[in-house]
């Protein structure tokens, strides 16, 4: 069963943003992980499904009800994180939950309290005088402490320190396992590998498709780059390796499956220093899907 | 239909600007009143004789010689006029315009209402905000004039000039909202309200002095509240306030309109 319906969406915002004909859907007690690069449109999709914004055409059901008209009824049971942080500034951390809280019809403050000592919020001051990262503790708390059966949220993680996230992956992981569905946005894959079980992946607007988390996992690649101790063991080594940039003593390469290899053919030369990152979305996109649509 | 929390909290966040607008309006007023006095009211011919253009243009022209002439003139040409003028436009920005502006209004949409209520909610604070100050402003006065001149102040022609300055408020909270439910930052609300109110009032005063300008009167609203006529219960001036309150409604449904069907930053 779908909770989150999304059909052939379009908003035309001119010079190529916007989302053009979008559809993916959400099912029941799923994490479904939004993937793309800042401006694909993921915010854009959003705020349609909060009711923000109507679409130029298409539609979109929550629970089979008309995302813009019936905002009352859907978010009786949908928590949502607004992927800008935004806050009645004046207000100090508290009195804005609890405002919430009330908006939201409430009787007292849910799960807030438990929220608060699980992300060590101290709410206390006014919300003008916070970091980043408390301002966006201050938006979780809002997101889930009604205990909503949805949960929207966009950006979950930015502003949050390396330990704050992996409380959050924590937090989601085990709303999943309480049966929450759930649609989350990112531009960092792996953010949404640990939680998600499909990805709705959106690039300049366009859906480009909707995939097992597993299937992303295994054709992830890394980049190395290996400092050589001469240019001369540069060029040798990427002889083996055709698709590798040499710059001088360096190599750059993107490996997968043929990590192995790669390592040890290095172990053969002098190596003064390496360096391991996972590819960034953009690289991902360019290696799985082609380089076609990118302008 | 009005959000209780959202209606509270604009109690809670507005309440100083209330009082504080208040607190100038009643200093004014009880400054006028206390001129009354026939030595004082003497001074303030003399003065307005000395320099007829000015006080022309603030629409102190020939004031009568009863005490509620006397206000009529001296206070509901300016003070009562401009003042809340003032207070409207930084309480409609902050009603609505504010909250699209700084994001905020998403999580007042995120809960389980329609925006229709949120925005009705906002008109209705703006409407009850202004009654209670023009319910404030007729007691107030009527007070100090019952203390300083007992038994002067004739009080129903005093409440009819004030149902048609309230007609004046309602009027520019309405093109104040509207504005303000219309534009995603609140800036530019602020500037183009502020514009409005401020060339509408200079074009009064200029249309008050002297024949040549006369006909400027003609594009101003200002002109259809005229205190005076009012108190004298003439028909046109009734017809002019009734117009005023019927426009400045439109204005307000029409903002709630508009906002409710409108795409937002958010």
């Amino acid at each position: 069963m779908n909770v989150i319906d999304i059909n052939h969406i379009t908003k035309d915002y001119g010079q190529g943003r916007g989302v053009f004909d979008v559809s993916f859907e959400v099912k029941k007690g799923e994490v479904l992980g939004f993937l793309g690069p800042n401006g694909a449109g993921k915010t854009t999709t959003i705020r349609q499904l909060m009711g923000f914004i109507k679409p130029d055409a298409g539609d979109l059901q929550i629970n089979g009800r008309d995302c813009f008209h019936d905002t009352d009824q859907i978010h009786r049971t949908l928590g949502y994180l607004p992927g800008e942080i935004a806050f009645i500034d004046t207000m100090k951390g508290l009195e804005f939950i609890r405002f919430v809280a009330s908006m939201k019809k409430m009787k007292g403050l849910g799960r807030a309290e438990e929220l608060i000592r699980m992300f060590d919020l101290q709410p206390e001051g006014k919300i003008e005088k916070m970091s980043k990262g408390m301002k966006q503790k201050i938006g979780i708390v809002c997101a889930f402490m009604q205990d909503p059966d949805i949960l929207i949220l966009d950006e979950p993680t930015s502003g949050l320190d390396p330990l704050m996230q992996n409380i959050f992956v924590d937090l989601i992981l085990a709303e999943k396992a309480r049966g929450k569905t759930i649609l989350m946005s990112s531009h960092m894959f792996e953010e949404v590998e640990k939680t998600c079980g499909r990805t709705a992946i959106i690039r300049a607007g366009k859906l480009v498709a909707v995939e097992d988390i597993e299937k992303l996992r295994r054709n992830k690649k890394k980049v190395i780059e290996i400092l050589f101790e001469t240019a001369v063991m540069a060029e040798q080594f990427g002889l083996s390796f055709p698709d590798a940039k040499i710059k001088g003593k360096t190599v750059t390469a993107v490996i997968g499956k043929e990590l192995d290899a790669f390592i040890k053919q290095a172990g053969r030369y002098t190596v003064y220093d390496i360096n391991i990152r996972s590819q960034n979305l953009e690289e991902f996109f360019m290696h799985f899907y082609g380089g076609q649509d990118h302008d | 239909m009005i959000n209780g929390t959202l209606f509270r909290r604009e109690i809670k966040a507005n309440g100083i600007l209330f009082i504080i607008f208040l607190g100038i309006i009643t200093m004014y007023s009880v400054m006028i009143v206390m001129m009354f006095e026939p030595e004082m009211g003497d001074s303030l011919r003399a003065m307005a004789e000395s320099m007829p253009e000015i006080f022309a243009a603030f629409g102190m022209a020939d004031v009568g010689t009863t005490l509620l002439e006397f206000i009529s003139g001296y206070l509901y040409g300016m003070v009562l006029t401009i003042f809340p003028a003032v207070f409207i436009l930084v309480l409609a920005n902050r009603l609505v315009a504010r909250y699209v502006s700084d994001g905020s209004m998403a999580y007042l949409l995120a809960a389980p209402v329609k925006r229709r209520s949120i925005v009705i909610s906002q008109a209705v604070f703006l409407i009850a905000a202004l009654l209670l100050m023009a319910l404030y402003v007729v007691g107030m006065i009527c007070a100090a004039s019952a203390v300083l001149f007992p038994g002067e102040l004739e009080v129903a022609e005093f409440i009819k000039v004030n149902a048609g300055v309230f007609g004046l408020w309602i009027f520019i909270g309405g093109i104040c909202f509207l504005v303000s439910c219309i534009f995603n930052d609140s800036r530019r609300v602020a500037g183009i309200n502020a514009g409005i109110v401020i060339y509408s009032y200079l074009i009064q005063m200029v249309s008050q002095v002297g024949d040549r300008f006369e006909g400027l009167k003609y594009i101003t609203p200002f002109t259809l509240f005229n205190a005076k006529d009012l108190a004298s219960g003439k028909t046109g001036a009734w017809v002019a306030c009734a117009v005023l309150y019927g426009a400045g409604l439109i204005f307000i449904f029409s903002g709630i309109r508009i906002f409710n069907r409108r795409n937002l930053p958010l």
